[in-house]
């Protein structure tokens, strides 16, 4: 049963080392996003990636819409996993919606959890009263409608957007793997991701974070990294790239390499 | 041979023989000679289940209507079959080798995938297809499979070809196939998202979906997911009850009890099952807000009731409702009505534990906590157990936004990248070469062709006509001029074919492979060439025709494209300005080289011949005629060629064969003003071929050591050591690859050095380019360690980088630059400084690049350095090669300030000097580390002066007396490299924890090279020595003894820095004599100078030099004060 799990998510752990290492990718991308990042930890680490289950690359009929309503299905995944391959004790490193997961991840089992690195987090990208999460209510339905519309025309526009440095390769390989994504699963993902507001867990996570953000990301605001620094429970620390866009392991993997080395020594 | 029907029919299966009867039946009607796919095709679709016709429902596209498309399909079949010759009717017409043969390839496809055989047969008994061959006789002879047999069927090109003319794509109807329709909805879809068409993904889609499915049980519709957590929650026997935290927790919390109330008997299952939802939220706000329990108590009595109640009955319970945390932590005078209530809830549970559920919820874990601060016990006495809620469902009311996406997604299905994409890093290494190798082979071939024809056309009338002064040329030496043009003439007509060809196979692979190439040379097509090979050259064609194929495979055996490159990149000086590599742009070219050679032939020894107006031109010529009989300048020749060796190559190459032919002839002439051990022949091509590439490389023999030797010195003339090494290392390795043919031994073509002077590396490193690959451009020179480093702006060295790491990498990792720039120059010597900086991802291509001959990029691309040199640097040196390096003398200069040197303009200021009588004693030219201000006079800078004379450097001739300087005191002067430094430090303790890794590996890696060569460092002290001396001479001859001149200790640097990058020996002097002296002159007509005055040059800080010497980095003219 795990095993199909494992095999549904194209769970792969390469690498040889003493600890294990996730590398869980963001919406829109799949495992493919850290074959950059890859090489650089395979000889110190165990590493364990696996698509998400609304990836472009897992079979779309896997992805149940009755059932991925929040964040939560995923967290089960990614536990379940974690528990078929036996492995009691990994550092996480989650980009974008996969952050999210690993906090959630973490709070519910925090001896699991050796370190979190978030890259690109944000525990709400609505904003709110007192919180700037970078997107009105508005601006999302309006994307939302976009998206609903015409799937690719958005992608090319979006993804260049996302991936904000200038790096045509990056941009090209984040369209794909967007593109891969069927667009009513894309869609669905994004209202789940979007509704979804860790604010108020944040102090339920006990394990040390490490949130890595660009100096300009589209859809992070600075000053979500200092809301998570504060409000994470965990001993958090920040650390900003001197880069641009979503997509550092995409666009800059040389630059987010020995900012994540440095994470996983601590 | 057609095979007959029961023949055929006995690899088939029930339920395939029948189709294939059908198929036998269409062909009879129509009495057709043969059943061929196409029947078969015809009676696959008739089948009355058939599995063709589903798959292509499925996969038709949406842009027709289904109908429409199934009637063009049927008249497409019809109309092909209708174009098969028909034939006296047969009565059962065999069935076609191409049926056969797909036939047999399903039967191949079956035999490689046993399991999915057996699976398949399972599950088209699922789909009423039963049959009964079972597994049983899948041992004696593979009975095909319906299925497989239509897959087959489906890949033969005429079929396919059918089904594409009504719009259907037998990949997508293969896939469709594959995949049966598990899913109503979305199965149309699955192309886009599965692997391509490969049987043994049949595996997955039926085995992964079955036991995804029991992986998630339980999926009540309408149930969401917080509503399940909760209830799960509650489901357990301890901490049963759920406190929801999160923004949206509130929400959830309602969705829940109004699920409940509602009576959803889904949600709740165990002792959950009849249980009542009492909530007191209002309760508990009139308590808060009024003080009044009254109805609190009424409530609670209310609950204890219900409880008693259910306990009796032995089932159901009470939900007891408490709505937001907020409520009880409100910081009132009232707050003290909540600490009963707390305690009340948590009697109650004591008692009732089993019936009673409390239910909550609370923003934000801070306000929780709060809470548990005012009630350290809560958590345990009210069982609570945290529950995070990321997100309400109230967003997801309403029908999922499903159908009416699906529908704008149908259109650009199509459109969807097939994930092998995917996998290509992965699984798809080696990718790019073996096309391109396949190319490179096709390309040989035509080459070879080429040359076996001889003399096919010949127009050598033309050719002659195009170069009537070359006849006259020829004219004039008799015997040995035209023996000179002719194989020149055939020579270059090969390697314009050759170009040609080239050109094209380059062309194609491009287009096909995206293989960049190197080259941007617009070459002609063969057609554009004129044809020469006239009869009475055939002989001098074909000797070097052959002589040209031994060099090719002897050297560089696995790599014909080397040659082809090298051709490319000599002829590319040619195109200048008008020459579009037409056919007579070459003409123009080889006129101007015969001009070149003939001349060098009859007035040997006139080196100033009237027609060699440029000075590039005259050098060709000079190089072009040593292997001649131009025997005296052999070494200046050399000289020149090295320096300019981009333009006096290119009639090297075009004679070198030449050259070998009269070599024989020549070589009495040759001077022997070698060693006596190297035969004078080859010695002598080698010597002329060190800038004249591979073509004659094969040449290369003993002499080549010395040769290589002389080239290297001529650079770098002060790394005698080190220079000896790496030339007999390269000679070694030539003569390597010449006995051997091809054997390529791994790491032979690594070199790695080791120690100070960075320049010198660079250099020699570019002068094995030149010797090596032709050019000096052959260089891929890349500093591993310059991501950590910030650019030094202004720097002397700047203009001799590559751009930034930062410009040229964004979006890269090192390796995937040091690949790109590999494939850009696949002939070169490859140049990696600080390899000992190499970050992993470069180490492990590396790694891997020396055990196998292939560097992979971080995709896992290859790009095969078979034919590069590549040279690692490391400044460090790791323990497994201390070689004993006296670094305890103190040096005045050490290379890491001259690394740190500026480009500013430089300014001569004017003082006087105090009668002070230590100063007043010394030789008249010093270096000052003093940094002054360009602005400041002499006057009031006398007192700084004295301050700081301790740390003076006193230059003298002797120069060895040593001066201990504090190394603070320097870095003051230079902030940058300081902060360099400290960068550096920081970079070094970050990196801690993987150096001890990094340094074996280091050593690995140099255990693996051929050679490991050993720089001393450059003297800059002694170059200093120099300097001063020459300045003070200047200085001397110019304004007299008495005034001395202060040299600020930045302007040395630059000074010594510009030596040390200056490719002539001679460049400081000549800029100290010209520019100095003349500034000298200018400041002596200008001021009143006495005996006192102290000249000082100084750097303008913030000023770069607009104006540089020639041949040295310097300014070209001092500013005066």
């Amino acid at each position: 049963m795990g095993y199909n799990l494992l095999e549904a998510l194209n769970v792969r752990v390469v690498g040889s080392g003493d600890r294990y290492l996730v590398l869980a990718h963001g919406s829109g991308t799949d495992q493919s996003v850290w074959q950059r990042i890859l090489p650089l930890f395979t000889p110190s680490f165990r590493i364990i990636l696996y698509d998400l289950v609304c990836a472009g690359s897992v079979n779309p009929d896997y992805f149940d819409f009755s059932r991925y309503t929040t964040l939560d299905p995923y967290v089960d995944d990614l536990l379940n996993i974690l528990k078929a391959l036996g492995v009691d004790r990994c550092a996480y490193v989650g980009h974008s919606v996969s952050a999210m997961i690993g906090i959630l991840a973490s709070i519910r089992r925090p001896q699991l959890f050796s370190k979190l690195i978030l890259i690109g987090a944000s525990p709400r990208f609505l904003n709110d009263k007192d919180y700037h999460g970078g997107f009105e209510q508005g601006e999302i339905e309006k994307v939302f409608s976009a998206m609903e519309t015409n799937y690719e025309a958005w992608v090319n526009g979006f993804a260049p957007l996302a991936v904000g440095a200038d790096v045509p390769t990056a941009v090209r390989e984040f369209s794909r793997t967007l593109f891969n994504m069927r667009p009513d699963i894309s869609l669905f993902v994004s209202r789940t991701v979007f509704n979804s507001d860790l604010r108020g867990v944040l102090g339920l996570v006990s394990v040390p974070c490490c949130v890595i953000q660009t100096a300009r990301d589209v859809s992070v605001p600075a000053s979500v990294a200092e809301y998570l620094r504060t409000h994470l429970g965990g001993r958090t620390t920040v650390e900003i790239l001197r880069t641009e866009g979503h997509l550092p392991h995409l666009t800059a993997p040389a630059l987010l390499a020995p900012v994540l080395r440095r994470a996983l020594a601590r | 041979m057609p095979t007959s029907v029961t023949a055929a029919r006995q690899f088939l299966t029930e339920e395939a023989a029948r189709a294939l009867d059908e198929a036998v039946a269409v062909a009879r009607r129509r009495s057709h000679a043969q059943t061929t796919s196409l029947h078969a095709v015809s009676a696959l679709l008739s089948l009355p289940s058939s599995t063709l016709r589903e798959a292509c429902t499925r996969t038709r596209s949406s842009a027709y209507p289904s109908r429409l498309q199934f009637r063009a399909l049927e008249l497409s079949v019809g109309v092909s079959l209708d174009r098969l010759p028909s034939s006296k009717s047969v009565e059962d017409p065999p069935i076609s080798n191409s049926l056969m043969a797909a036939i047999k390839r399903s039967q191949a496809s079956q035999r490689r995938h046993p399991e999915s055989y057996h699976l398949q047969q399972l599950h088209s008994s699922n789909n009423n297809n039963a049959n009964a061959t079972g597994c049983s006789q899948a041992q004696a002879i593979l009975k095909v499979e319906l299925k497989y047999l239509i897959l087959s069927i489906l890949d033969d090109p005429i079929v396919s070809r059918v089904f594409g003319e009504a719009g259907f794509r037998s990949c997508d109807i293969k896939l469709a196939l594959v995949r049966p329709p598990v899913a109503q909805v979305s199965s149309r879809f699955s192309r886009a998202h599965c692997p391509p068409i490969f049987l043994c993904n049949l595996t997955d889609s039926v085995f992964g979906r079955v036991g995804y499915n029991l992986l998630f049980p339980g999926q009540e519709d309408g149930v969401d997911e917080n509503c399940k957590r909760i209830s799960e929650v509650m489901a357990k026997k301890s901490g049963k009850s759920p406190l929801l935290v999160g923004v949206c927790a509130l929400e959830a919390l309602r969705a829940f009890t109004e699920s409940l109330t509602k009576g959803k008997s889904g949600i709740l299952d165990g002792d959950l099952v009849g249980s009542v939802v009492i909530s007191i939220e209002k309760e508990i706000n009139e308590i808060v807000n009024e003080g009044n329990d009254e109805k609190m108590g009424l409530k609670l009595k209310e609950v204890e009731a219900t409880l008693e109640k259910c306990n009796g009955s032995g089932g159901g319970g009470v939900v007891l409702h408490f709505g937001d945390l907020k409520g009880l932590i409100f910081d009132g005078a009232l707050g003290d009505f909540v600490s009963p209530l707390v305690l009340r809830l948590a009697g109650l549970m004591e008692v009732y534990r089993r019936r009673l559920w409390l239910m909550g919820a609370v923003d934000s874990v801070e306000i929780y906590r709060k809470f548990c601060d005012k009630f350290p016990n809560v958590e345990k006495d009210w069982d609570l157990q945290l529950l995070p809620i990321t997100s309400s469902k109230s967003s997801f009311d309403g029908a999922y936004p499903k159908s009416s996406l699906m529908r704008s997604f149908v259109p650009f299905g199509g459109l969807f990248p097939t994930p092998s994409d995917l996998r290509s890093p992965l699984s798809g290494r080696n990718q790019s070469i073996p096309r391109c190798n396949l190319c490179n082979e096709k390309y040989e071939q035509e080459v070879d062709a080429v040359k076996k024809a001889g003399s096919t056309v010949s127009v050598a009338d033309q050719y002659s006509e195009n170069l009537p002064s070359w006849l006259r040329m020829a004219a004039v030496d008799t015997s040995r001029g035209e023996d000179v043009a002719k194989t020149k003439a055939g020579e270059s007509m090969l390697s314009a074919k050759v170009l040609g060809l080239q050109k094209k196979w380059n062309d194609i692979c491009q287009r096909l492979h995206c293989t960049p190439t190197v080259t941007k040379l617009d070459n002609p097509s063969m057609s554009q060439v004129p044809i020469v090979k006239g009869p009475q050259f055939s002989r001098d064609q074909n000797r070097t025709s052959s002589g040209d194929l031994s060099i090719n495979e002897s050297l560089f055996p696995n790599q014909s494209p080397s040659r082809q490159i090298h051709m490319q990149t000599n002829f590319l000086p040619k195109s200048t300005p008008s020459i579009s590599c037409t056919s007579e742009g070459r003409n123009m070219n080889f006129h101007s080289v015969l001009h070149v050679d003939v001349p060098s032939v009859t007035q040997q020894t006139d080196k100033d011949v009237p027609w060699f107006h440029h000075p590039r031109q005259s050098l060709s010529s000079c190089s072009g005629r040593t292997p001649s009989s131009f025997v005296p300048p052999v070494t200046t020749d050399l000289k020149l060629g090295t320096i300019y060796a981009s333009t006096s190559r290119e009639s090297n190459t075009t004679k070198s064969l030449n050259h070998q032919e009269h070599l024989q002839r020549f070589s009495g002439s040759v001077s022997t003003e070698f060693d006596a051990n190297s035969e004078t022949t080859s010695y002598q091509f080698a010597q002329s071929s060190s800038c004249s590439g591979p073509a004659s490389a094969e040449q290369f023999d003993l002499g080549d050591y010395k040769s290589i030797r002389k080239a290297l010195a001529e650079k770098v003339g002060w790394q005698d050591e080190a220079v000896n090494s790496v030339s007999q290392a390269v000679s070694q390795l030539r003569h390597k690859y010449r006995s051997f043919r091809g054997i390529n031994c791994k790491g032979d073509n690594w070199l790695t050095f080791l120690g100070p002077d960075r320049v010198g590396k660079k250099r020699i490193a570019s002068a094995l380019a030149d010797v090596l690959f032709g050019s000096q451009e052959c260089v891929v020179s890349l500093d591993l360690s310059s991501q950590d480093k910030l650019g030094h702006s202004n720097s002397i060295f700047e203009c001799k980088e590559l751009s930034s790491y930062d410009e040229m990498s964004r979006g890269k990792t090192m390796s995937d630059l040091i690949a790109e720039e590999l494939r850009k120059k696949p002939h070169s010597v490859v140049f990696l400084e600080n390899v000992d900086k190499a970050d992993y991802g470069v180490q492990h291509s590396l790694d891997l690049a020396i055990r196998t001959g292939k560097f992979p990029d971080s995709r896992g691309r290859e790009i095969s350095i078979n034919n590069m040199v590549l040279i690692t640097t490391s400044s460090s040196i790791t323990k497994g090669n201390v070689k004993v390096i006296c670094e305890n003398k103190v040096v005045k200069f050490p290379e890491k300030i001259i690394l740190g040197a500026k480009n500013w303009q430089m300014q001569i200021l004017v003082g006087s000097a105090s009668d002070d009588a230590s100063k007043s004693n010394y030789m008249g030219v010093r270096v000052a580390t003093v940094k002054e201000a360009s602005t400041s006079t002499s006057a009031n800078k006398r007192k700084t002066m004295d301050v700081v004379e301790s740390s003076e450097l006193e230059k003298t001739d002797t120069g060895e007396r040593e001066h201990k300087v504090p190394r603070s005191c320097l870095d003051l002067n230079f902030p940058v490299e300081e902060a360099d430094e400290e960068d550096m430090g920081l970079g070094h303790s970050k990196s801690e924890s993987m150096s001890e890794s990094s340094e074996s590996w280091l050593e690995e890696l140099f255990s693996q090279v051929h050679k490991k060569i050993h720089f001393k460092p450059f003297d800059f002290d002694g170059v200093a020595d120099k300097i001063v001396k020459e300045i003070s001479s200047q200085c001397q001859r110019t304004v007299g003894t008495e005034v001395a001149l202060e040299i600020g200790e930045q302007v040395m640097v630059q000074m010594l820095a510009a030596a040390w990058l200056s490719d002539k020996r001679e460049a400081i002097e000549d800029w100290v004599a010209k520019v100095l002296g003349r500034s000298l002159v200018e400041v002596g007509q200008k001021y009143n100078l006495s005996p006192r005055s102290v000249l000082k040059l100084v750097a303008c800080e913030g000023d770069v030099v607009k104006e540089q010497a020639p041949g040295i980095r310097l300014p070209a003219k001092i500013n005066l004060n």
